[in-house]
């Protein structure tokens, strides 16, 4: 289950949780975003509760997008204990992502 | 989008159309993405004396027996420029700008560029460097983008983020004429070097530098490694193994875009080793289903 993140929610979600924290940063107007969007809800089932998987619309959101400096999009970053430990810039296949996640957990 | 195809041949040079022959021979449902012209290192090539059965011949007559070939065996070559691969598991995505195709395996035969990238390109990519200015255009709303662009292609590409950039530059790498809004500033000039610290600050060419946030650079064909994420690269070109395998399953490759040596006939071999091969990848997957 990917949930929605937004500006005011971002820091407590993110600080708050004692699992790893995967945060895709999407638009609509985004061609690669929605080919991603199956891959993280592929993902966020097969992690169930070792890893919470969000998503920012960086339209919606332009603080947390301007605060971690989002160039390009898609975007995920992932979070341990708070602090961004790896940023993904563009679409990967689903193991990809797999191999850097499971470093965290 | 049609229906999903079995293979999508992604290059139109020996390694695609020897892929696509022995695929359509195995009856399988191909798409194959070219440019103009099939290859544009074949018609360039003066004469050739080493691919078997046609000795003698120049770059040009050998294109017209491939075209022959191909049109004999009824195989229709897509006039489209396919600017991503998407491995979604038990298919493949391939982006045309808006459209997009779907194909159970892919076979990339994209030859090889010897483009070497501007200095800063690499280490700024994502960063304010992007091969596509219509996919990242939004985020550059009031801000400046520069395109540098490789073929007319570009001036298309220039006048939709002229919309919606505050300031566009464009560095055509091309003669002739251009064909883009007036409000667009065109630099005649050779880019040397992207410079930034986090991202991109200024665009520093022979005769003029620019204060810029975006480059974006529009090249002949895209790089493997950019068409296909997550696809592995080794010494500049694409790992396989002998069936033509690349690290993604269902994706093959052939051709001098798997490596040395460059030569016609070893990428005709190649096509036709990875057609078989993505043959075989299809019917194992019907045959689970």
């Amino acid at each position: 289950m990917v949930n929605i993140i937004n500006d005011a929610g971002f820091a407590q979600e993110v600080n708050n949780s004692d699992v790893p924290v995967v945060v895709d940063f999407w638009a609509s107007w985004c061609g690669p975003c929605k080919m991603l969007s199956p891959v993280i809800e592929e993902l966020s089932n097969e992690y169930g509760n070792k890893v919470k998987f969000f998503k920012l619309n960086v339209d919606e959101n332009p603080v947390t997008s301007m605060q971690f400096n989002v160039a390009s999009i898609p975007t995920v970053m992932l979070f341990k204990s708070g602090k961004l430990v790896e940023t993904l810039v563009g679409f990967r296949p689903k193991q990809a992502f797999k191999s850097v996640i499971d470093k965290q957990i | 989008m049609d229906g999903r195809y079995d293979i999508a041949i992604i290059g139109s040079g020996p390694a695609g159309l020897s892929a696509a022959i022995n695929s359509k021979i195995r009856n399988k449902n191909i798409i194959i993405f070219w440019n103009s012209d099939l290859s544009r290192k074949l018609i360039t090539a003066p004469i050739i004396n080493n691919y078997l059965g046609f000795h003698n011949v120049t770059g040009i007559q050998l294109k017209q027996e491939f075209e022959s070939h191909i049109s004999n065996m009824g195989i229709k070559l897509n006039y489209e420029k396919v600017n991503a691969v998407y491995a979604m598991g038990d298919y493949y995505s391939l982006m045309v700008n808006e459209k997009m195709y779907e194909a159970t395996a892919v076979i990339i035969a994209t030859g090889i560029e010897f483009d070497k990238p501007i200095k800063g390109e690499q280490e700024l990519l994502g960063k304010g460097v992007g091969y596509c200015a219509t996919c990242d255009a939004p985020l550059y709303k009031s801000k400046t983008v520069s395109i540098i662009a490789y073929n007319k292609d570009g001036e298309e590409e220039a006048d939709f983020v002229s919309e919606l950039a505050e300031k566009v530059y464009y560095i055509p790498m091309y003669s002739g004429e251009l064909n883009i809004n007036s409000s667009i500033e065109v630099i005649k000039d050779i880019p040397l070097e992207i410079i930034g610290a986090e991202r991109v600050e200024l665009l520093k060419l022979k005769n003029s530098e620019i204060k810029t946030d975006g480059v974006f650079i529009l090249k002949n064909s895209v790089a493997p490694d950019q068409l296909v994420p997550g696809i592995i690269i080794e010494q500049g070109h694409i790992k396989v193994d002998r069936n033509m395998n690349t690290n993604i399953p269902g994706c093959f490759a052939a051709g001098d875009c798997t490596g040395k040596p460059y030569q016609y006939l070893k990428s005709a071999g190649e096509g036709q080793v990875a057609a078989l091969n993505a043959v075989l990848y299809i019917d194992s997957i019907k045959n689970k289903k």
